[in-house]
This record gives C-alpha cells, sequence and structure tokens, in this order.
C-alpha cells in the first residue's frame, strides 16, 4: 500500500479544505463562531453566527417566573410557532404571530398593541429560536419592554399551566 | 464471479462514471450547507451525537471537504484520496444515522438542501442510499488502471499505478 503517497494526497487534499473552510467562514456575513452555545441549561442554544439573534439576557429563565408574569397580566404573550402548532395549543390567551409569516402578520399587532405594552415571545423550547427572533424583529418595530419565555410551549403544557 | 468482478471493476467508463456521479452528489451536498452554516450547525446538534464544542468545527469544515473531495473527483486530482476522504465521510454518516436508527431519534440529516424537493427520506432509504454511494466509491478506490479525463493520475488505494511511474 502506497501509505507515504497517500499521506500526500491527503494532507494537500485536507489543507486546502481546511484553508478554505475557515478562511470563507470567517468572511461570510453568515459565519459561525468556532464555539456555539449548545448547552440548553444555560438557554436557547445558537451556533453563535454574525446573524445571531439570541440575546440570553432576554430569557425568563424558568417556568415559574413566566407563570408569575403571566398571572401578574403585565405582558402580552406572543407565540412565534406555525399556524400549525398554534392551532394545536398554545398558551391560553396568546397572540399569533408566527416568525415566518411576520410581514403578513405585524400590521394587525401593532395596531393592536402599543409600543409601550410589555411583550413575552415563545416557541416550542430551548432549542428554538424563533422566539428570539420574533423579540428581535419587535424591536425593530419600536417595542422595547420584550422577554423571551425560553421553556416556550413545552414547558408550559408540562407544568400544566392553562392551554387552549 | 471473482473475474466478472474485476473486470467492472477495471473498466474505465465505470470508475468515471462512478467518480463523476459520487463528485457531483458531493458539490450538491455542500452547497446548502456553506450558504447556511447556522443552520447546518443547529442539524449537527440534532444528532445528539457529538460533544459541544466539536459542533462548530464540524460545521465549518464538513462542507469544504465535501466541496473539494467533489471537485477532485470530477477533475481526476488525487481520485483515490477523494475517494478516501467521501468514503470516509459516508462511513461517518453510516455510522451516525444507525446509531439514531436504533434510539428511534426524528431527525433532519441535513445531507441535502432542506425537505428534498418536498419528499422526505426515512433514515432507512438514507441508510440504503448512503452504502450504496459508499460501494460507489470503493470502485473508484480500488480501480487499477488508467483513470479517464483526469487531470491528475494515482493508483488505487492498494498501489501505485505501475503503468504512471513516468508521472
Amino acid at each position: 500500500m502506497p501509505i507515504k503517497d497517500i499521506a500526500q494526497e491527503l494532507i494537500v487534499l485536507l489543507s486546502i479544505s481546511l484553508f478554505a473552510a475557515f478562511t470563507v467562514n470567517f468572511f461570510s456575513p453568515k459565519g459561525i463562531a468556532l464555539l456555539g452555545d449548545w448547552d440548553t441549561s444555560k438557554g436557547v442554544i445558537s451556533a453563535k453566527s454574525k446573524e445571531n439573534v439570541v440575546v440570553h439576557e432576554l430569557e425568563i429563565e424558568n417556568v415559574l417566573a413566566a407563570k408569575q408574569i403571566y398571572d401578574s397580566g403585565s405582558a402580552v404573550f406572543v407565540d412565534a410557532r406555525a399556524e400549525e402548532f398554534f392551532d394545536k395549543g398554545h398558551i391560553k390567551g396568546a397572540v399569533f404571530l408566527p416568525v415566518g409569516l411576520y410581514d403578513a402578520y405585524i400590521d394587525k399587532f401593532k395596531a393592536a398593541y402599543p409600543l409601550s405594552v410589555y411583550i413575552v415571545t415563545y416557541c416550542s423550547g430551548r432549542e428554538c429560536d424563533d422566539s428570539h427572533q420574533l423579540a428581535q424583529n419587535l424591536f425593530a418595530e419600536g417595542y422595547t419592554n420584550i422577554s423571551v419565555f425560553i421553556d416556550g410551549h413545552p414547558g408550559w403544557q408540562e407544568a400544566g399551566y392553562p392551554l387552549e | 464471479m471473482s473475474s466478472y468482478l474485476i473486470k467492472m471493476l477495471n473498466n474505465s467508463w465505470l470508475e468515471l462514471a462512478a467518480r463523476w456521479f459520487l463528485g457531483m452528489i458531493f458539490l450538491y451536498a455542500s452547497y446548502h450547507k456553506i450558504a447556511a452554516p447556522a443552520q447546518f450547525a443547529k442539524i449537527i446538534y440534532g444528532y445528539y451525537l457529538f460533544p459541544d464544542i466539536s459542533i462548530n468545527i464540524i460545521a465549518i469544515v464538513l462542507p469544504f471537504l465535501e466541496l473539494f473531495s467533489g471537485l477532485a473527483l470530477i477533475l481526476g486530482i488525487y481520485p483515490r484520496s477523494a475517494a478516501l476522504i467521501t468514503n470516509g465521510m459516508l462511513l461517518g454518516f453510516i455510522i451516525a444515522l444507525s446509531i439514531n436508527l436504533i434510539r428511534g431519534q426524528q431527525f433532519d440529516c441535513g445531507c441535502f438542501p432542506f425537505g428534498e424537493g418536498g419528499h422526505t427520506f426515512t433514515v432507512g432509504q438514507l441508510l440504503v442510499r448512503d452504502i450504496v454511494f459508499f460501494v460507489l466509491g470503493l470502485q473508484v478506490l480500488l480501480f487499477d488502471s488508467n483513470r479517464r479525463w483526469c487531470l491528475r493520475q494515482s493508483g488505487n488505494i492498494l498501489m501505485k499505478n505501475q503503468h504512471l511511474e513516468s508521472i
């Protein structure tokens, strides 16, 4: 077996691939960090790309804290998931504002809720960043007071809190 | 039977077809991963197999390994080593798919653009597909003659090509 020849060829091919991979990743607007956030115990996971929407400071750490906000009645809960999931069940009283159809629904939302309203976004848990994407979209609209309920619909359901 | 197999293995048109087919498959597979690395990283996470520190590195490097080994196969630059890389990756995919098949885990394989034209493959179908690709890779690895339309000839995996000593 011509191990030496094959090793040389492999080094050439692998070096070119590695060099191109890290160079493109560095310059690409979609590039990601070398180390992502993949620990769900610390919040919503993300690859930490240059387009990253996950801001841990906005996150409501657990279901209980979210329930307290819900019970206080001070916040509008906003569901970022697609219609098929919303229709199967959502937090009682939550407003439907799917990230995938944001443009189609935002005008109606803005007409109903003033910019000063406290918004809590959620989606399907800590492996889902739609709630963060929605929060960033709403910040861009001018809303200033937004939190992200990271345990989302599954966490709420598991805790046995009101759904509809 | 075995002589028929060797004859097939050393058919240069078959080798070319296998090499180009695999090359195009890997080129195609690399494209959407390079275009959306964050999405691909999340898919790798979704296998629940890899340590956190390795996920982003895999998402950055793997698509370019696919791209350059695919290009090398098509252009015929170090084809045996390119096939060694693609078969190494395929072996990795086969192992990862098998583990998740056994676990019964639902996940997006991330192999090709999402949804694959509206058709979703089962893990079993994906496994069969990767095994077929792997066998095609073996043809390229074991082919022992002058390769057609090849920019940089090399022997096969087992020996130097005796006809190519001068290159």
